[in-house]
Order: C-alpha cells, then sequence, then structure tokens
C-alpha cells in the first residue's frame, strides 16, 4: 500500500456531500481522477449491485455522500458468543482491499467504497456518545472498512486523532491492514489512540488478502508508529488452517516481537475464520477452488459457518502460547466471537460478560500510568 | 384480435419458439374440455407462413389428445418475435405462478429474442420473483440448458433453487453422476449430498466424477441388492464422513464410550450440536417411582465406569 495507494477510476459525489470540505479535500489530494456530482447514489449502488461482478466494480469508485443514519453504533458481534463492547464509527463502508474472507463482501448492501463527510454530525453524536458513557469504553472505525486504506485522500486519521486525544473515557482504535501511517506520524502521540493492524501468515497474505502489504512492511509500519509513542494492536483474525500453519503462525509472532516492543501492545485479538450461510455463494462466485473455505467447518450457536471447535481449539492454543511464550510478559489477550468455555480452555480465564472483557482491555496498568 | 377457428392440423406444433411449459399434466384439462369445451382460445401467430401456437400449449395438447378439433384460437398479427413472447409471458404472469424452470425458460427466451441483459435483470427479475441481479440470471440461464430428461426429474421431484443452484455448479458429466443419487432422497439429504461432494472435490482438488468412482462408493453403486435409497443413503454416509473427519471421529468415540461402558439403551445422552457447546442432554421416560429408580440405577452404575468420563473430554486427551 505504501507503494501502491488506492485511487479510484472516478469519484461518485452526492449532492449532499458537494459543498463539505471533506469532498474538496478528498478532491484536491486525488488530482486528475475524474468526478461527478450525482442525483441519487442509490440509482449507482443498484447498478452495480446488478451487475456480474458487484464487489469488483464497486471497489472501483469511491463515493462521497452524507451517513443520514447513526455514526456510532455498538459492534453487532454475533448471537450467543461473548462479545468485547466495542463500539464502531461508520465514517467509512467498504474497503478497496480485497481479503477473499471478507464478509462485508455480502453483508454491506452498498458495494462502494463510500467515505462519509459530513463530519459535523458526527461530532455532535459521539459528544452526546461520550457523555452518556460511565466507563472507559473502546470505539474505533475499522470494522466496515479499513481505517487508512483511504487517509492519504480523506486524512481522517489526523482529524480523528486529535479529536480523540483529550476524550479520556475513549480508547481510539484505527484497525487496518496497510501501511498508509503518514498522517498518524505527524501526529502526537496519546495514550488512547491505538493503531493496530490485522495479521496473518505471510503465505495467507499472499494468496488472500489481495492489495494488502505483505506482513512484513505491516510489522515496519507498526514499529514507526511505536518508536513515535503510540500504543498498537494486532489482530490475529481470521486465524485459517491450511498445511504447515503451526509454523507459519509462529514465524508471524516471532516476526512481531522483534518488531514491536510488547510493552507498547495494547491488545490482541484471536479469532478464527467464520462466515454467514449467505456468503457462500459469494465464496463460490469469485473463488471457486479457494481451499480455505472447505475445511470442517459446522454451524455455529449463531448459524455461522466455523471451526469445528477441537480444530478452533488447536489454532488458538498454538498461537496463544506463542504469543506468550514470545513476548514473555503478559500481553492483553482476548478473543473475537467466541464461547466462554473457548477462553477458559485457551486463556484459562472466562469472563462473566463483556463488560468484565471490556474492563480487562481498557485498564491495563500501562495505559492508566501514561494518562 | 377476432376469435377464429382451426383445425388443430393447421397448427404447426414443431415450432416451439413461444413455449414457456414443459411438464404438465393435463387429466383435468381433459375432462373439463369433454364437458364444456375449450373456453379460454389459445393466442397463435404466423410465422413462416406457419400458424404457431404462442400461449394455452397444454390446452391444444389436451385438444390433440382427445382429437378435438377444430380450436378457437386468437391469431396475433405482430412480427416480433419479442413482442408476441410478452404476451405470452404476461398473460401466464397474471393468473399463475411461474415454475422454476419455467422462469429459467422465460429469461432464456427473452435473452435469445433480444431484450437487452440490464433489461431482463431490472424488470423481468424481479417480475419473477428473483433478485435482480446478473448473478441470478446467470444461474437461471444455466437451469434453462440442462437436458430434458434432468428437467423433467428436477420437476417431479421439486428440487428448489438452492439445492439447484449447487446442483448447477457442477460440471455436465457431473451432474449425470450426482442426479441418480439425489432423485432417491428428500430435500434436506440432497443438499447434504451435493454440498459434501463438492466439499471434498475442492479440498482434494478431484472432480465430483472422481470422488464419486472411489472404490467404497463404487462398491455400493454395484450392489445388486441394495435400493436406490439404500444406495443414495450409504453414499451419503461416506461421503459426510469425508468431508468431516474429525467431527465423524468424535462423533464414533463418543457412541463407543457410551456402548463401553453399557450405557442403558432406553436413556438418550445427547450432545450438543456439532459438540458445539459443553453440555449434553439426558433424556428418559419413567411411569412410576420403580421405573425411574431403576433407570438412575441403571444411570449410576454406567456413569461409573472409568471409561465414561472421556465422554467430557476433548479428542486430544483420550
Amino acid at each position: 500500500m505504501t507503494e501502491s495507494k488506492y485511487f479510484p477510476l472516478k469519484i461518485f459525489i452526492s449532492q449532499e456531500a458537494e459543498p463539505s470540505p471533506i469532498t474538496a479535500r478528498v478532491l484536491k489530494n486525488a488530482p486528475g481522477i475524474p468526478h461527478e456530482v450525482i442525483d441519487d447514489p442509490q440509482d449507482l449502488i443498484e447498478d452495480i449491485r446488478m451487475s456480474r461482478h458487484p464487489v469488483e466494480q464497486g471497489k472501483q469508485f469511491l463515493l462521497l455522500t452524507v451517513q443520514k443514519g447513526e455514526f456510532i453504533k455498538p459492534c453487532p458481534c454475533t448471537p450467543h458468543y461473548l462479545g468485547c463492547n466495542y463500539f464502531i464509527i461508520n465514517l467509512e463502508t467498504n474497503c478497496p482491499l480485497d481479503c477473499n474472507y471478507c464478509i462485508l463482501q455480502s453483508y454491506l448492501s452498498n458495494p462502494l467504497v463510500t467515505v462519509h463527510v459530513n463530519h459535523d454530525d458526527l461530532w455532535q453524536e459521539l459528544a452526546g456518545f461520550t457523555a452518556r458513557q460511565d466507563r472507559i469504553f473502546r470505539i474505533g472505525t475499522g470494522e466496515l472498512a479499513d481505517s487508512l486504506a483511504l487517509d492519504h485522500l480523506t486524512e481522517n486519521s489526523r482529524i480523528l486523532i486529535s479529536r480523540f486525544r483529550d476524550q479520556r473515557k475513549a480508547i481510539f482504535e484505527l484497525k487496518t491492514k496497510t501501511t498508509n501511517i503518514d498522517h498518524v506520524l505527524e501526529q502526537e502521540p496519546a495514550p488512547n489512540i491505538v493503531v493496530s493492524w490485522s495479521l496473518n501468515t505471510p503465505k495467507l497474505a499472499q494468496e488472500h488478502e489481495t492489495g494488502a502489504p505483505p506482513v512484513e512492511q505491516r510489522l515496519q509500519a507498526a514499529k514507526k508508529i511505536t518508536r513515535v509513542g503510540f500504543r498498537v494492536g494486532f489482530h490475529f483474525d481470521p486465524l485459517i488452517r491450511y498445511p504447515g500453519w503451526e509454523e507459519d503462525y509462529e514465524e508471524v509472532v516471532r516476526l512481531l516481537f522483534e518488531a514491536v516492543d510488547p510493552e507498547r501492545i495494547a491488545w490482541m485479538s484471536l479469532g478464527s475464520l467464520r462466515f454467514p450461510p449467505d456468503f457462500i455463494s459469494v465464496i463460490n462466485r469469485r473463488f471457486p477452488t479457494s481451499k480455505i473455505f472447505h475445511d470442517e467447518f459446522i454451524r455455529g450457536r449463531d448459524g455461522k459457518f466455523r471451526y469445528f471447535k477441537p480444530l478452533r481449539l488447536e489454532l488458538y492454543h498454538r498461537v496463544a502460547r506463542t504469543i506468550k511464550k514470545t513476548a514473555g510478559t503478559d500481553v492483553p489477550l482476548y478473543f473475537c466471537m467466541e464461547s466462554r468455555d473457548v477462553w477458559q480452555a485457551v486463556l484459562k480465564k472466562m469472563p462473566r460478560d463483556e463488560q468484565e472483557v471490556e474492563h480487562s482491555l481498557t485498564h491495563p496498568a500501562a495505559y492508566l500510568e501514561e494518562f | 384480435m377476432k376469435i377464429q377457428q382451426v383445425p388443430l392440423e393447421n397448427l404447426y406444433l414443431q415450432d416451439e419458439r413461444f413455449r414457456i411449459s414443459r411438464f404438465f399434466s393435463f387429466d383435468r384439462l381433459i375432462l373439463s374440455i369433454k364437458e364444456i369445451g375449450l373456453v379460454h382460445p389459445p393466442l397463435v401467430t404466423w410465422r413462416d407462413n406457419l400458424l404457431i401456437p404462442v400461449t394455452g400449449w397444454k390446452r391444444i395438447l389436451a385438444c390433440l389428445e382427445l382429437s378435438f378439433s377444430p380450436i378457437p384460437v386468437v391469431c396475433l398479427d405482430e412480427p416480433s418475435d419479442l413482442k408476441v413472447f410478452l404476451k405470452a409471458f404476461y398473460e401466464n404472469l397474471a393468473i399463475r405462478e411461474y415454475s422454476l424452470l419455467e422462469k429459467a425458460e422465460i429469461l432464456k427466451k427473452l435473452k435469445h429474442f433480444g431484450e437487452n441483459e440490464k433489461s431482463i435483470i431490472k424488470h423481468y427479475l424481479p417480475r419473477l420473483g428473483i433478485p435482480p441481479t446478473a448473478h441470478y440470471l446467470d444461474i437461471y440461464l444455466v437451469f434453462s440448458e440442462f437436458p430434458q430428461e434432468v428437467q423433467k426429474s428436477i420437476h417431479d421431484k421439486q428440487m428448489p433453487f438452492a439445492i439447484l443452484e449447487i446442483f448447477a455448479a457442477f460440471s455436465p458429466q457431473e451432474r449425470e453422476r450426482l442426479l441418480p443419487l439425489l432423485l432417491p432422497l428428500g430435500q434436506n439429504k440432497q443438499r447434504e449430498l451435493l454440498e459434501d461432494c463438492r466439499e471434498i472435490s475442492i479440498r482434494e482438488d478431484l472432480s465430483a466424477v472422481k470422488v464419486l468412482e472411489s472404490s467404497n462408493i463404487q462398491k455400493i453403486l454395484a450392489s445388486k441388492t441394495l435400493s436406490s435409497l439404500q444406495k443414495s443413503n450409504k453414499i451419503r454416509h461416506l461421503l459426510r464422513k469425508r468431508r468431516y473427519p474429525h467431527l465423524s471421529a468424535q462423533q464414533e468415540r463418543f457412541e463407543a464410550t457410551l456402548k463401553k461402558v453399557g450405557w442403558p439403551r432406553d436413556v438418550s445422552l445427547e450432545p450438543s450440536r456439532f459438540f458445539e457447546e459443553d453440555k449434553m442432554t439426558l433424556r428418559f421416560d419413567f411411569k412410576n417411582e420403580k421405573e425411574l429408580r431403576d433407570a438412575l440405577s441403571k444411570l449410576h452404575e454406567a456413569s461409573s465406569k472409568k471409561d465414561f468420563a472421556k465422554i467430557f473430554k476433548p479428542p486430544a486427551d483420550d
């Protein structure tokens, strides 16, 4: 991504978004890219949805529009498994990267890479939301988009970091697979700002994370970020089984701790490959011969496909053990969308509920000391 | 449009360009025509100096069966095949639900008669109750190319879209091998067999034909004593085991442990679905205190055996 930043074939701007300074900034940062103001983005969205390759086509265009609903939502997590009480800001939706396993391919009804430019509405909503919270909470922009993949166009990281810097109740996370960190590096660090990377093995990254930089480059970006004083996070999600996964994940963990001081890690999460049933038709269309979706998946309690539990446990045990052994210290580790008995089996702790998970991630001593 | 009487032999039935339906029974229609004659005249039109049916194939064939001639028809004077076909489409749309294969045939014909693809997706798919995307159009077009005998089986078994979508992903040669295995099964099992076969074929880099050529499956297929249903079920079990080796092994281990400890037959002990949760369900019936005490005593005896603890342990600890 450092070498090949995303530029769309064309930028579409909804009428309401045209006067926004964010729109002007994106156009300034995308010189030479044609743009068009359109009456109704829904017509464009429908046209692309109808096409033979909606996911591919959607990634070619950038839509600047306004968020008409709420920006801030609780992370939907999944029923019957333990969540972490995370909140998401839908400032952008969709992603120019093309990870085979990404559920956004079937989750979002709008296939276009979309940036919501009505920041004033967000700040107003955020002020009210923060005032209502009686505890430290985690919030981020990397759930329905990659937090930094469009940052060279939007410069949103700069704006978000400066907004959250003084929000002491919020720990704000920028979650990415890219190395698009220039605007982050320009900012003064703050203990409640975490820049995190999704990691996988180099083999999986190369074969299944189209458009994302190699894992080594992500780790070098993380190293730079910690050197200027930010805390970082890492998400081993989705962990995927394939012949040789054991050694390959061990190698990534080794590379990670070579690059980053464990003391600077705010949290690390583990999650295994999972997908809803309607995702299968996307896979069959787009990646008909990909083997990763044809392992021993069962329907979990939430109805999604996930590895048969002993296979998940094997993945988690191996990676968690390697992290603990290599880090040589207690890195805050948690599961994304797992059951309490998996927590107990692997991490030897069984949080009562998602508030307890949240508390364990928002109250590590290092974070409080820095404040 | 004027109704006119046309002898049946004047209709050129070999030209099926506007025909949508192929599989129907017309016993009731025959009875109706016998009793009151043909009330609703079919639509026909001239092509290459021949009078060909547009709608009412079922009515015409019923009349043919009854040698009921001449019949009343309405002749359309319209040179555009697309416009004529749309009359057939809308006439039926107004009065009945199209079957899945009829929808496929309609979409194929719309395309053939020159309707543009975007318009088919945007306008006709929703009218047929199909989501308006190119993906769905493509799948229905594959259905429309299935050989007639395959279509007939699909029609007779009333196979739903979800199963046909998986079926269509196989090659014609693979479909030919799979169809006889599917036909004796109910829909859930059809789906399971297709999914398992597809998963194995992708995972093991084999064609479905090769998967079905494995020696244990061939042995079942060659059996002279097994019925078609028994063969399909046995093959389904084999495929399931091959697709889910760890899950199958755990199930077998669970059942073997219960057998080893002499678990009472009239008491069911079920693990959670796919062993996903750390809980089990115990179920038994009793009519009185004695039966309850007997059952509890048997349970106590079986659960006191050393091996019983194995059912609570993850497979790696065995």
